[in-house]
């Protein structure tokens, strides 16, 4: 039976390795690639909501604006990501409080909506405390603002959408299920631009509901908050009838309301209010449920930004103490006749919650993490280990290791490297600017980085070895308008000529000496649509001129790296304009481009690093409703384009394309949704979800000595998949080859050593490093389930030199080795000698991979390199190899020399005065007392022996004449030890004694 | 002959597609490794590895026996350290400083003895053992179309609450077999992480097939890969190797 079974799974592994060229599956083919996440979490990244659990005071859950679901299970301490796999822009968790261990829901869509905010796209379930979810409907919905699950019965929950920002859509409003999520009626609708801000329950009553509607909308340039829709409203049946709660509300429109009711004394509630005027704006209080209203306080933390801080959060313990978010947050002691701030901390707070049992510690949410106090609010401490950053760019340079430099919603600009000793942690990373950060740019030859803030305000050049810092945006000159430039505008310098740098405003600038003089190389290259231009006006009933809304302007910018005569510009309101001839004129290509909406948003324009008359462009027109994912390619200089998603493989809009160096038709996107990857120039396109969050990629770049694809995200950091060259041999040939080993055949044994600072890893989020090893990469048809499958390293005489544990995923599988054999076989003793814990390394040459896989053999021929960092020449090499050996032989010589000594001992025939001199004996070799802490005996030959070879095994350099006058030492005292048990062994006959050879002993 | 076979492929092909509810998939992956007798006849099994860890191979031996006593045996230089004894009592480690004995808590213990049930496999006669398995879909692992199988068994306490003891394996819908295992770590400062293990080079045991390799981790982050020399089914193993090893208190002079 077992037999005919085994046969039929032959037949199904040979019926399934059969590929066509059109039906590349490239999702089910990543195998061991993987993304690893080094941070920063130095400032976190902003929180829309935090929830925790209604009887266990150790478990808080963050909802990120761009970073997904986070729970901590020790009260804030540690938080661990629950919620990857899905949107990561987040509006509103909820536990459920009947089932508060299982049953978790999480509301898609940021509600806070600045400019750069996400979008969600539904609402998702959990039954079994966040392990698996579902998507139990909203798809639409864009941002969830609450839910709220009945807390006396668990089929009934309310939930209060916001909906689309940027259009109009019926997808809002409060709804409601009575059936656990399985349908929904909408039970409080005003209109197609007025959504559900806030949402909340008489807990004694949960059938009298409080829902607050705001009437509000985005464009590209503009933003308005408030209209005559706007409105407090409740209901006391459930939702079944709504009647507007306004007695004692300010005349005329109103703008976002917030909505709180006080756990304590439920008809205690209260609401902020942003009006017409601004004396009328401010907190006001209801002692009636709603049927009064008093104005309280409207002071600056509690009027400041309504859209993005409405959210009143009442103690549930005392009606009197209330958190508004703010700039800064503010908490009231009496009701809300005075505030004062929240303790020092990152500015701009979202949410807050009181321990459920303790209301002196509270948890708070703001732009850069989620913080704790343990008084009240009046001392804050950060969360040290959400990694949340949101990058707006990013770049890296060609340093050994690279470094990666961005810009950070709020949070300035930074650079970091790659890798640290131990892992990436905070310290490592630099700030190289302030305000928010945008477009960091690292000279090409030169250790000095170009950053800015919004709108270019200021651009900075930061020599950073002499740490001189000036300020070079351009400034306005006689001639031409008033520069306009996008809240992040475009910074590119040139791979032709180092010292050359561009920013686009609505004309292009260009600049041949580093930022110090500037020169106009373009005409307006935008639509200059006034009516887009009338920032001044933004913000409805508050007004909100940051500078966030800047349009028609330009937005990237791309030189040739073939041809510095050819650059492209596009611009935020559709234009890709290219000049041929350094900018003295420019061709508008737009028109050119089908199937896209027009003014649609030119997000990037990547020139090809293969031909100079090819560019890619993609296109975001998420700013006008638009979620369609659009990316084209041009082969002409723009006379055509082709559209590069031409099927369905993509979900979200998109931010950004990568154009691999070696492999034109290997193409990396970045999506709202995550990145995706195309091996056939764009025909199908891959989720890659290898440890890769479904979190908005805004850009990317390659680095070309690692293969490096770095990725900055919008709420996950920075996120780096190390060599991705393995994709570039994915091809129907490779896939029908029972097992493709990919090309790469030289590796270097890398030197590196340092020291790690491993103080405050205990809590904070450690950068993970890429690995220095030998990494074998093969490619599989077909996951290896049945059957042996091993994987040697050998020498090219066929000896083992590494058993190791062999990749079995279909796809692309990655074997790591670290460049040694085994350790060497140890003299048995009381306590370790932990220098026989290290293993050495090979020489360097030419080695095999041997993959063995049921009846077939696979062979790999690839050479081993010395780090040349070292400066060690090959004749020091060979000596300092040749002296490691040496010391690996004769410890597994004394070893074998103990074995020998303790079988003789142990033999009844021996007699006890030769037994008594053999231990005398072994006490000088091995340690025979003693443990291998602060008991630890004297050292003897085997642990002096050992730690020599470790010492030497273990360096980077050649051993020194102190190590060698050491090793003649060590060894005389060897051949004395074997000299005398020779002696003693003639004394005794070890003919009966059946005593393992060396090399069985060895191997054994 | 070539007959029966296509007859055979014709079979298995209608069980990849038909396999729908949970206990066809369980009964599948018996009857695909052994059979369900075979598999209840185990009394123990004996496993014998090497761990490759940054270069330095670590053999080790792990014991299980059916009435939940257990070992695992680390070999360094020469010496055998036990680790995870479990003699039905005591639970108890070698310390790797003192090389002295030392006992795990009671919490450690109670949730030992809710997972004797499980042996040989959790799975064998579940339903007997007071255990639920739900179908929760298919989901590719490593590449492979695979069914996702939550296995509910025997609370545990920790920390003094009720927690639910909950995994799910992932049976690759060709060979029915388990690939991978997934579990919430409920305790430790890993608590809150996904512990992975996944599962192959399934060979015969005995009269049974177990999988050969296994790579343990943290979902997302590598894993350490474990290939056994040999699997021995129903070891003869002294019940003394077991019993937590008393201090010797040196007589006063």
């Amino acid at each position: 039976m077992k037999k005919i079974f085994l046969v039929c799974i032959a037949i199904f592994l040979f019926q399934n390795t059969s590929y066509s060229q059109s039906n590349i599956k490239l999702e089910n083919l990543f195998g061991d690639l993987r993304a690893r996440h080094i941070g920063p979490a130095v400032m976190s990244g902003r929180i829309n909501d935090l929830e925790n659990h209604p009887t266990d005071p150790k478990i808080i859950y963050a909802g990120a604006a761009g970073g997904g679901v986070w729970k901590s299970n020790d009260a804030g301490t540690t938080f661990n990501p629950i919620f990857d796999e899905f949107c990561q822009s987040i509006g509103a968790i909820e536990i459920d409080p009947n089932d508060p261990d299982n049953t978790i829901y999480v509301g898609t869509g940021e509600t806070w909506p600045r400019n750069s905010v996400s979008v969600g796209d539904g609402l998702y379930k959990s039954v079994d405390g966040g392990n698996n979810w579902k998507k139990i409907g909203f798809e639409k919905s864009e941002r969830i603002a609450n839910i709220i699950v009945n807390p006396n019965n668990s089929k009934e929950i309310i939930v209060g959408v916001l909906g689309a920002l940027w259009s109009d859509s019926q997808d809002r409003g409060v709804y409601k299920s009575t059936d656990g999520g399985l349908t929904w009626k909408q039970i409080l609708y005003v209109n197609q631009s007025t959504g559900c801000a806030d949402l909340a329950i008489n807990p004694n009553d949960p059938n009298i509901i409080y829902a607050s509607m705001w009437e509000f909308r985005r464009t590209g340039w503009s933003f308005n908050s408030g209209g005559e829709n706007s409105a407090l409203y409740k209901s006391i049946d459930g939702g079944v009838n709504w009647k507007k709660i306004h007695n004692g509300f300010p005349e005329g429109n109103l703008g976002r309301l917030a909505i709180a009711v006080a756990n304590s004394n439920p008809e205690v509630i209260y609401t902020v209010i942003e009006a017409e005027k601004n004396e009328k704006k401010g907190i006001y209080k209801s002692v009636d449920a709603g049927d009064s209203w008093k104005q309280m306080n409207n002071d600056f933390g509690i009027t400041v930004r309504p859209f993005y801080f409405s959210r009143i959060v009442v103690d549930p313990r005392d009606e009197n103490i209330i958190i508004k978010g703010g700039l800064s947050g503010s908490i009231s002691k009496d009701g809300g006749e005075t505030f004062k701030d929240l303790g020092f901390m990152h500015s701009d707070i979202h949410d807050a919650v009181f321990d459920i049992n303790n209301s002196d510690v509270l948890y708070v949410g703001t732009d850069g993490g989620v913080y704790r106090s343990w008084n009240k609010g009046t001392t804050m401490e950060i969360v040290e280990n959400l990694p949340l950053s949101q990058f707006y760019h990013i770049s890296i340079d060609n340093e050994t290791p690279y470094n990666v430099y961005g810009g950070l919603q709020d949070n300035g600009s930074w650079y970091g490297p790659s890798f640290a000793p131990g892992g990436i942690t905070a310290k490592e990373w630099n700030p190289v600017g302030q305000g928010d950060g945008f477009r960091v740019l690292r000279h090409p030859a030169k250790n000095i980085i170009y950053s800015e803030m919004q709108g270019a305000e200021n651009v900075w050049r930061y020599d950073a070895d002499n740490n001189l810092v000036k300020t070079i945006q351009p400034l306005a000159v006689s001639g031409y308008e008033d520069y306009r430039f996008n809240w992040n505008a475009p910074i590119a310098t040139s791979s032709n000529k180092p010292n050359r740098l561009y920013i686009g405003s609505q004309y292009l600038h260009k600049s041949e000496d580093m930022g110090d003089d500037w020169e106009i190389i373009s005409p307006d290259l935008t639509t200059n649509n006034s009516e887009k231009q009338n920032q001044e006006d933004s913000g409805g009933l508050s007004m909100d001129n940051s500078g966030a809304e800047n349009h028609t302007t330009i937005f990237t910018i791309a030189e040739s790296p073939l041809n510095e005569n050819i650059i492209w510009v596009g611009t935020d309101d559709g234009n890709i304009q290219v000049t041929t001839d350094g900018g003295k004129t420019w061709e508008n290509t737009i028109s050119n481009v089908q199937g896209v909406p027009k003014n649609t948003w030119v997000y990037h324009i990547e020139a090809s690093s293969h031909d100079s008359n090819t560019a890619y462009v993609v296109f975001d027109g998420h700013t006008s409703g638009d979620m369609t994912p659009y990316a084209y390619k041009t082969t002409d200089l723009g006379k055509t384009w082709k559209n590069i998603i031409p099927s369905q493989d993509v979900y979200g809009f998109v931010r950004n394309i990568q154009e691999d160096y070696v492999n034109s038709d290997l193409l990396f996107l970045g999506t709202e949704f995550g990145l995706y990857i195309t091996v056939d120039g764009g025909e199908n396109w891959a989720k890659f979800t290898k440890n890769m969050p479904s979190v908005a990629v805004h850009f990317i770049d390659l680095q070309k000595q690692t293969n490096d694809l770095v990725m900055g995200t919008h709420g996950r950091g920075v996120i780096i998949i190390d060599d991705i060259s393995p994709l570039r041999e994915i091809k129907p040939e490779t896939l029908s080859s029972k097992l493709h080993f990919f090309s790469e055949d030289t590796y270097t044994m890398n030197d590196y050593s340092g020291f790690a600072d491993n103080f405050g890893r205990e809590t904070q989020f450690v950068g993970e490093n890429p690995s220095f090893d030998c990494e074998i990469k093969y490619l599989l048809p077909k996951r290896h389930t049945f059957g042996k499958m091993t994987f040697e390293i050998q020498d090219m005489d066929g000896n083992l030199l590494a058993k190791l544990g062999a990749g079995k995923s279909k796809g692309i599988n990655i074997v790591n080795w670290n460049y040694t054999i085994k350790q060497p076989k140890i003299a048995k003793g009381k306590t370790f000698s932990f220098g026989g814990f290290t293993s050495p390394r090979v020489a360097a040459g030419t080695y095999k991979a041997v993959i063995k896989k049921g009846r077939d053999t696979y062979e790999k021929v690839f050479n081993v390199e010395y780090d040349k960092k070292t400066g060690l020449n090959p004749n020091e090499r060979k000596m300092q190899y040749e002296v490691v050996m040496k010391m690996y032989n004769m410890v597994q010589g004394l070893a074998y020399l103990v074995y020998k000594l303790d079988a003789i001992v142990e033999d009844e025939n021996t007699n006890k005065k030769t037994v008594s001199k053999l231990n005398d004996l072994k006490e000088t070799l091995v340690i025979t007392t003693g443990d291998n802490y602060v008991g630890t005996a004297k050292k003897q030959l085997r642990e002096k022996m050992a730690d020599l070879y470790s010492k030497i095994a273990s360096s980077y350099d050649k051993p020194s004449d102190n190590e060698l006058d050491n090793l003649s030492l060590i060894e005389s005292e060897f051949n004395m030890a074997k000299t005398k048990f020779n002696k003693l062994k003639k004394k005794v006959k070890i003919e009966g004694l059946s005593l393992k050879s060396f090399e069985e002993f060895i191997n054994e | 002959m070539l007959k029966r076979i296509l007859v055979l492929i014709a079979l298995v092909c209608s069980y990849s597609i038909n396999a729908q509810t949970v206990d066809e998939i369980i009964s599948n992956y018996f009857e695909n490794t052994g059979g369900v007798e075979n598999w209840e006849k185990i009394e123990g099994v004996k496993m014998s590895a090497k761990v490759n860890q940054g270069g330095m191979e670590i053999p080790i031996e792990i014991v299980q026996l059916k009435s939940g006593k257990m070992m695992t045996t680390i070999n360094f230089q020469g010496q055998s350290i036990k680790q995870g004894v479990f003699d039905g009592e005591v639970l108890w480690s070698t310390n790797f400083m003192t090389q002295k004995a030392e006992k795990s808590d009671e919490e450690a213990i109670n949730m030992l003895k809710n997972e004797m049930n499980q042996f040989p496999d959790p799975f064998l006669n579940y339903k007997e053992k007071g255990y639920t398995a739900e179908l929760m879909g298919t989901e590719t692992v490593d590449g492979a179309e695979t069914f996702k199988i939550k296995l509910t068994t025997t609370p545990n306490i920790i920390e003094g609450k009720e927690v639910p003891s909950v995994s799910y394996y992932f049976f690759d819908n060709e060979n029915f077999v388990p690939i991978q295992v997934q579990e919430e770590i409920m305790e430790g400062p890993g608590k809150g992480m996904v512990s992975e293990v996944k599962m192959s080079d399934y060979q015969e045991a005995g009269d049974v097939y177990m999988p050969y390799s296994m790579t343990q981790g943290v979902k997302g982050q590598p894993g350490a890969p474990i290939t056994m020399d040999s699997i021995e089914i129903n070891p003869t193993v002294d019940d003394s190797e077991f019993a937590f090893p008393e201090e010797e208190t040196p007589e006063e002079n």
